[in-house]
């Protein structure tokens, strides 16, 4: 008998146990299933993180709209221009101030260091180097100008390297040389107007700014 | 690990990063910022050494801003009691400016929409003032043409007020301006 008892017991057990453990197990499998997903968006959050800081260390990398790739070509002929308004077909500049003017050359430092002179004027004038990617890497006003001019040889750290090398009797030690961290920029002459009549004259001063090989 | 959970994770993480990353630049970031009473300023935002966020956000428009030694830019977009600026007002700047070869104060548009004024005068350089007899600021500016140095306002929304200080001695450290050395924005009244 108890042979017999034993396959109907084995044959119940199938039936009886499922019903006890889904009910045992929905909370289980719930938790679990919680606990799974809870792990999966920490894991999505912290990609996140990885996702933001690439991002915004990587805009100005890949920037083609900042001010120093639109303005590039700008400055050709060896002298500032106005971009306060910007010659046609360039994009306008993101809120100049309507007290000052602006002129930029473009440079790149591929073929030799560049020489930035200027002639100082009545009116204020700075000199900023922005590079590439958005952001100013050196800034300089007319009070530091000696005898009425303002002049700095912008360079790669390679550059200065192989010019200090060079310069065994000290010849180019006089000049004030800045490096640029990316090799292509931009030079703004920025020229502040104390009246509207003095437009004239600060655009004169703005596109004085020379902008030529060193070498 | 599932392909739905992989592709669960991937979504969240580019999708949150990307959208967090987009969000912090597109205005001038909160990173770096320092406020003084109604005036907003980047002091590192010109600088060699600025941080990674004001660069994304200087690479992502034509940006030139004003150099750590060239001057400093504030922004004000509320008045003093902390409202925000709105063209239907009437608003007075006045007090101190701090030592500079010289400024302009500026109204804009948040947006940098092109403002509709009543007269083209978007700003007043220090030189343009019409001081009172002990040397005083006093900028009124309203949308209707008042008496004295008006500026311009536009006849309706929010605006800013643009405050560039030309070669200051105080760029490098403006965080610790206190706000007594900057101009007052007092809303006189309302149409």
């Amino acid at each position: 008998m108890s042979t017999l008892d034993d396959p109907r017991e084995l044959h119940a057990a199938p039936a009886t146990k499922p019903p006890r453990t889904s009910v045992a197990g929905w909370p289980g499998l719930l938790g679990r299933g919680l606990r799974r997903l809870v792990l999966l968006t920490l894991m999505g959050l912290v990609l996140a993180g990885i996702v933001h800081i690439l991002a915004v260390l990587l805009i100005p990398v890949l920037a083609e709209r900042d001010a120093a790739s639109a303005y590039a070509a700008l400055g050709d002929g060896g002298h500032a221009e106005l971009v306060t308004p910007p010659a046609a077909g360039l994009p306008a500049l993101a809120e100049p101030d309507p007290n000052s003017v602006s002129a930029v050359c473009g440079y790149d430092l591929g073929t030799g260091p560049v020489r930035v002179s200027a002639q100082t004027g009545a009116l204020p004038l700075g000199l900023t180097l922005h590079r590439h990617g958005g952001g100013v890497a050196y800034a300089i006003t007319d009070r530091a100008a000696i005898r009425g001019v303002l002049e700095f040889v912008v360079m790669t750290q390679e550059q200065l390297d192989e010019r200090l090398a060079q310069d065994e009797e000290g010849e180019t030690s006089r000049e004030l040389r800045v490096v640029s961290p990316s090799p292509q920029g931009l030079i703004v002459a920025r020229v502040m107007l104390r009246h509207t009549v003095d437009r004239g004259e600060a655009e004169a001063l703005a596109t004085s700014v020379a902008c030529t090989s060193a070498d | 690990m599932r392909v739905v959970e992989l592709a669960y994770v991937i979504a969240l993480g580019a999708g949150l990063g990307l959208a967090s990353a987009h969000y912090a630049v597109a205005e001038r970031p909160v990173v770096g910022r320092a406020q003084i009473g109604a005036w907003t300023t980047w002091p590192k935002s010109g600088a060699r050494d600025t941080d990674p966020y004001m660069r994304a956000y200087l690479a992502r428009g034509v940006h030139l801003p004003l150099g750590a030694g060239e001057g400093l830019l504030l922004i004000a977009e509320r008045d003093d009691a902390g409202q925000p600026l709105d063209g239907r007002c009437r608003y007075t700047v006045t007090g101190l400016t701090p030592p500079a070869r010289g400024w302009s104060l500026a109204v804009a548009d948040p947006a940098r929409r092109p403002l509709q004024l009543a007269v083209a005068r978007e700003s007043f350089s220090d030189a343009e003032l019409v001081r009172d007899e002990r040397g005083g600021l006093k900028i009124i500016a309203a949308a209707t043409p008042e008496a004295g140095n008006w500026l311009p306002l536009p006849p309706s929304g929010r605006f800013q007020f643009r405050l560039r200080l030309y070669d200051t001695p105080i760029s490098s450290h403006a965080g610790e301006l206190r706000p007594e050395a900057l101009p007052r924005i007092s809303r006189v009244d309302c149409r």
